[in-house]
């Protein structure tokens, strides 16, 4: 057994995938860290809240995608109470220390709850993701056109298409004025030209925006689901290059 | 105890538009606009304001002490939970206060306020009673209620004491009757003489006990009085495969898929709640399958889903919806709604979505699927031990779901429809996901001895089950509440969802709890296992259960079924549940009126074959369902360059990292049965394995689930029972594919309030369950490369058009189905073997491969064409002789389209088999038949329109 100083050695290189109540996509997030040459641990949010886990322990966060608490109240809401009123200073060190955090579909949600996204002002909330203009889940394979946004997240990725799922009921990306709203992917039509209609941007999402990252280029939220466009048999491996870009930071 | 209101709104709300819509389409053509406002009421010494965060988001929501909403704007109608009855969604506002530091909230109620404009007060309650609320738990809230207190409140009934030993039989009928226990005379005279034996009445509870456990539901009684059980499981037997685990005894049945995992196939329908209130009972027909998977051994791992619904025809006028049932379109939209509510939440994939119609489906079909995985080592249970601590763990117990196994055991008719609208369960599927995540824990921990989920018949049914061999006492006071108006006997019989019951040992009990509680899955110690083999149950400090397990368990009184062929009636089909207002009726296999056999008149049928109900793009509802979650899926329900071919079929690989796959398909048609129940029982298994086949499932490791739905029974239903388990019973010992699982019910008779009966056709459904080989080398269905050629691979006889899509244009069924008995297994077998000795090689010479089966030879040509972007040309004369729509329309099931490189000799590949080169892939997206050339795009309209309209999408 090692002892627990090389346990947390190992976990600084380790990348948190936090789950809560009603997340349902950790298994297949770790997985595909592993699978991009990093190491996913599976964190519980209970774990973390009762202090058997440290957030600072670990290289870096994703919040996966699922309905955290059952989405009441909102997509995102509960959790993102939680975070706040509980992890609110571990998560703002964990910024400021240039650890990485990626929040997909239920995770980007909760990311905007939590002010993270879009200005990265932790318990100041400027945007949210709403429900989908067709008022219904969509759950369709999807064309992303990569943006410039001067970040880790995207390098070597701008201007290229990804062909990936997506997979909600709330992801149209409403703002406050004077948010700093930084896509990094948008929704394309069948030409490559950004699009707000109907299928090929689900969600109705104004400017075609299915992600964003904040201001200091650290946390990334998206809508679409990376983790399943991973493998040859998943007809796509577009998601494995965020991964390789999450696993190789900081090298 | 000061209570605290805030209303929340939303800047702009989708929810609040589509329901409008759907509400002007229903009818109230006068609705103008639709506000839908959130109220929350808060119990306890605290500031609203310090609970800003968890109500109100400013970017895109308001809130205030006042409602915004002007009540000279139009009625306002607010729906909340009973007084009774906790709302889903207080643990989480009171989890969420007391996260942001707010510990004086004592509860918390959400009421929804609906504000119409443009429609009267009158309008406006009438929308609320039939389209927004559930009566069982939710009311509407009258404006001037005063709130005392928020905190579920409520007096339970007394236990009751019930006599039985002085009546007769007239009377037993009506004690039966006037209890709503369904149970048949035999059973009410078995539990007679048991109470004259014993010497001292029954409680309410005990009476309940025995007559749910005593239903057709759980205890399958017409079945067993066929002896048809009994056939599946000699059958099964006989086949002795060596990849079987685990057969009919548990809750589904297991396959091996590697030396360490097993996979797990469950199909179960809930047809009578889904008939009555649709959301509810579609949305739980998912939470009960799915607890199925959890419940397999010792806890498997759900990994994918599926929705069958069959109805009458969802445009039917409203005129023609026979008087006491509900509307098809409604159900279908209800269903649809209901599905995406509870599997996308669950993350679980799914699989196959499948609407069909028939005129017999007044009480609808409603079948899901529930595909599992588990390890090798935890996929058999251990038998309960005396000392045994009952663990319930799960949701609350409510007054939702009473009655539902004995309910659902008997017919409908316009009268149960309101009468038992407790039948029907309220899901919340997030208290579901969360032991989904705690019983794979719980059981590599070591914890479980034995779980079984709480389906039908509620707490009553699963201690019952688990405790047979040893006994079992209860202590009710412990089972946790949100209704605290519900007696002994409905604590008992209560189907509330979300429930599960573990056999946990005393030593493992601490880590047990443990393990749940960081899952945040409330568990409750409700009794033990004993060794006295009886069912003892206590209430209020008084024994209200005290029955003998043998007499539970070994007395059911199982009457003789008498079995009568029918002569079967060209008119109406076999049981008269073909019924076609204004159709042709006929003898003829044949069409009376004979059509030009010429392709220019078989192009214009060709597309209303593509717009039949069962031909059309379903996808409009099939994306509203998860395909992706879990990271696991290969092929799910849609594929192609568009993303909306139809696959029929799923593979996914389970273990992660690894190449080894699984694939399950479904074949489910109405029609068949109404020719011949064998004909269909058969067409139904080839057309599933076939369908497996062709993506590159392994011939020799596939297993196979059954579902029946039939009418009441009768002598001639019986009939048509015995033929269907008949045929497959033998069927599958020639095939060596054995089935595992399977569930029936006898309930499909609707009686509607103008006094007639309709029943359901025989109704049989097979999904697969097959190990692939390696998920690399699946085959696609779409077509790949010009210049390929098209093979079609097996027979097909242009005379056999009977049960196809095509006469069902027409108003006809026909007489004779492509089917060709139980010798055709042998073929079949070859051509299996080969086409997956094909696909297994380095360089697989068929780039794509598809089943034939509704809509014929062009329906799949479209759908191959359509999903590569490409086009075909095909040689009518290849197809050989007979009738042109026989040849492009017949469903030629157990035959493949296939797509081969134009360099491979189809002789080499195919020698000895009955194949033949009809046709090449071509470039431009068009198909050419004959010579007649239509274009896909115009198809494509044709073939997209119905469901959407039908979806309302």
């Amino acid at each position: 057994m090692p002892d627990r100083k090389s346990q947390i050695r190992n976990r600084k290189s380790t990348i948190a995938v936090l789950y809560a109540p009603g997340i349902n996509c950790h298994e297949e997030t770790a997985f595909a860290i592993d699978h991009a040459g990093g190491r996913g641990e599976v964190v519980a949010l209970f774990d973390l809240l009762e202090g058997r886990r440290c957030l600072e322990d670990y290289a870096g966060l994703v919040i996966p995608g699922g309905f955290s608490y059952g989405d009441h109240l909102a997509a995102g809401r509960v959790l993102a109470v939680h975070l706040i009123a509980r992890l609110s200073e571990a998560l703002r060190a964990f910024v400021a220390a240039g650890r990485p955090v990626l929040g997909i579909c239920n995770g980007d949600q909760v990311l905007m709850e939590t002010g993270l996204l879009p200005n990265g002002t932790v318990g100041e909330r400027a945007g949210a993701l709403t429900q989908n203009r067709s008022a219904r889940f969509e759950s369709r394979w999807v064309r992303l056109r990569v943006q410039e946004t001067g970040s880790f997240w995207t390098e070597g990725l701008e201007g290229s298409l990804l062909r990936v799922p997506v997979a909600h009921g709330e992801g149209r990306v409403v703002h406050t004025a004077d948010a700093r709203v930084t896509p990094a992917f948008l929704y394309v039509d069948a030409d490559g030209e950004p699009t707000e209609a109907y299928p090929d941007n689900p969600a109705g999402s104004p400017g075609g925006v299915a992600g964003v990252v904040d201001p200091s280029g650290l946390v990334l939220g998206m809508m679409p689901h990376p983790e399943r466009a991973l493998l040859p048999a998943h007809g796509s491996t577009d998601g494995l290059a965020l991964f390789r870009n999450l696993v190789c930071y900081g090298d | 105890m000061s209570i605290h209101t805030l209303y929340v709104n939303r800047a702009d709300d989708p929810e609040a538009a589509a329901l409008r819509r759907r509400l002007r389409a229903g009818g109230h053509s006068r609705l103008k606009g639709l506000t839908i406002e959130r109220v929350y009421r808060l119990e306890g010494e605290v500031d609203p304001q310090a609970l800003w965060p968890l109500f109100v988001n400013p970017v895109f929501e308001t809130g205030g002490a006042a409602s915004a909403l002007e009540s000279a704007d139009g009625p306002i109608i607010e729906i909340g939970y009973q007084r009774a009855v906790t709302d889903p969604e207080t643990p989480s506002i009171l989890d969420g206060a007391c996260a942001l530091g707010v510990v004086n909230l004592e509860w918390a109620r959400l009421g929804h306020r609906y504000q119409f404009r443009g429609i009267a007060a009158t309008e406006a309650r009438r929308i609320a009673e039939e389209e927004l609320y559930n009566p069982v738990v939710q009311e509407i809230i009258p404006p001037d209620r005063v709130w005392d207190s928020l905190r579920p409140t409520g007096t339970p009934e007394p236990v009751r004491r019930i006599s039985l030993a002085r009546l007769d039989d007239a009377g037993l009928s009506r004690a039966s009757e006037e209890n709503s226990w369904y149970a048949p005379l035999c059973q009410m005279q078995t539990l007679r003489d048991y109470e004259r034996e014993r010497g001292r009445p029954f409680t309410d509870a005990e009476v309940e006990i025995v007559v749910q456990s005593w239903s057709d539901h759980c205890y399958h009684t017409t079945w067993k009085s066929l002896g048809l059980f009994k056939k599946l499981m000699d059958a099964t037997r006989q086949v002795n495969h060596p990849r079987v685990v685990s057969v009919f005894k548990d809750n589904a049945g297991g396959m091996l898929l590697t030396d360490d995992w097993v996979v797990t196939i469950k199909g179960e329908t809930h047809n009578f709640p889904s008939a009555i209130a649709t959301f509810g009972g579609v949305a739980t027909k998912h939470g009960g399958v799915i607890r199925d998977t959890l419940g397999f051994g010792k806890g498997g791992f759900p990994i994918g889903g599926s929705t069958l619904m069959g109805t009458m025809d969802p445009r039917l006028p409203e005129e023609d919806v026979p008087p006491g049932a509900l509307h098809p379109g409604h159900i279908v939209r209800e269903s649809v709604r209901a599905t995406a509510y509870y599997c996308n939440p669950m993350g679980i994939p799914m699989m196959y979505p499948v609407y069909r119609a028939h005129p017999g489906y007044p009480k609808c079909l409603a079948l899901g699927h529930s595909l599992g995985l588990i390890p090798r080592e935890h996929a058999l249970k251990d038998p309960p031990q005396p000392g045994d601590a009952v663990l319930l763990l799960g949701g609350r117990t409510g007054r939702d779901g009473l009655h539902g196994a004995t309910a659902s055991s008997a017919g409908m008719t316009g009268e149960t429809a309101r009468k038992e609208a407790a039948a029907v369960q309220i899901g919340h599927p997030i208290i579901e996901r969360k032991f989904m995540e705690a019983i794979p824990r719980l059981r590599d921990a070591g914890c479980l001895r034995a779980l079984t989920d709480l389906g039908a018949g509620g707490i009553s049914c699963a201690a019952g089950e688990m405790g047979e061999r040893t006994g079992v006492a209860l202590d009710l006071d412990r089972v946790p509440l949100k209704d605290q108006s519900l007696s002994a006997w409905e604590i008992l019989l209560s189907e509330s969802q979300e429930r599960m019951l573990a056999a946990i040992p005393p030593e493992r009990l601490d880590e047990a709890r443990e393990i749940l509680r960081r899952h945040d899955v409330e568990a409750t110690i409700i009794g033990h296992f004993t060794d006295t083999r009886r069912y003892q149950a206590a209430w209020r400090g008084e024994p209200v259960v005290d029955l003998e397990m043998s007499f539970l368990w070994g007395c059911c009184p199982i009457e003789v079924a008498e079995i009568r062929a029918p002569t079967r009636n060209e008119v109406v089909g076999w049981l008269g549940s073909w019924v076609v207002p204004g159709s042709r009726r006929t003898r003829a296999n044949h069409l009376t009126t004979q059509l030009p056999n010429h392709p220019t008149t078989q192009l214009a049928l060709a597309r209303q074959v593509l717009a039949h109900y069962h031909c059309c793009d379903q996808s409009p509802a099939g994306f509203q369902f998860d395909s992706t979650v879990q990271g696991r899926t290969v092929i799910g329900p849609y594929g192609g360059k568009t993303g909306r071919m139809p696959t029929h079929a799923f593979v996914a690989a389970p273990i992660r990292g690894e190449r080894v796959g699984v694939a399950s398909t479904v074949a489910y048609n109405p029609f068949y049965g109404d020719v011949d129940p064998a004909g269909l029982a058969r067409l139904a298994l080839v057309e599933a394995v076939s369908r497996a086949v062709a993506v590159g499932a392994d011939p020799e490791a596939i297993t196979l689930c059954d579902n029946f739905y039939t009418p009441k029974a009768t002598p001639e239903v019986n009939w048509a029972l015995a033929q269907m388990v008949e045929t497959i019973a033998d069927l599958s010992v020639r095939l060596g594919m054995p089935f595992i699982s399977g569930k029936d019910s006898s309930s499909g008779t609707f009686r509607s309030s103008d006094g007639r009966t309709v029943d359901v056709p025989p109704t049989f459904v097979v999904a697969t369950m097959a190990r692939v080989p390696d998920v690399a080398r699946v085959v696609t269905k779409e077509l790949k490369r010009p210049g390929n050629r098209l093979v079609l691979l097996g027979r097909l006889d242009p005379e056999r058009l009977g049960g196809s899509v095509y006469l069902d244009l027409q108003g006809e069924r026909g007489t004779l189905l492509h089917d060709f008995g139980q010798e055709w297994a042998a073929g079949l077998k070859q051509t299996w073997a080969r086409l997956h000795a094909l696909t297994q090689q380095e360089e697989n010479p068929v780039r794509a491969a598809a089943a034939i089966g509704e809509g014929g030879l062009f329906a799949r040509l479209f759908e191959m064409a359509y999903g590569g972007g490409l086009g075909a040309r095909v040689d009518l004369d290849a197809l050989g002789p007979g009738p042109l729509e026989g040849r492009l329309f017949a469903e030629a099931v157990g035959t493949f389209l296939v797509e081969v490189e134009a360099a491979a000799d189809p002789e080499a590949l195919f020698a000895g088999l009955e194949y033949r080169v009809i046709g090449e892939v071509t470039a431009e997206p068009a198909l050419e038949i004959g010579g007649e050339r239509v274009a896909l795009a115009e198809l494509e309209a044709v073939w997209e329109a119905p469901f959407r309209e039908v979806a309302g999408a």
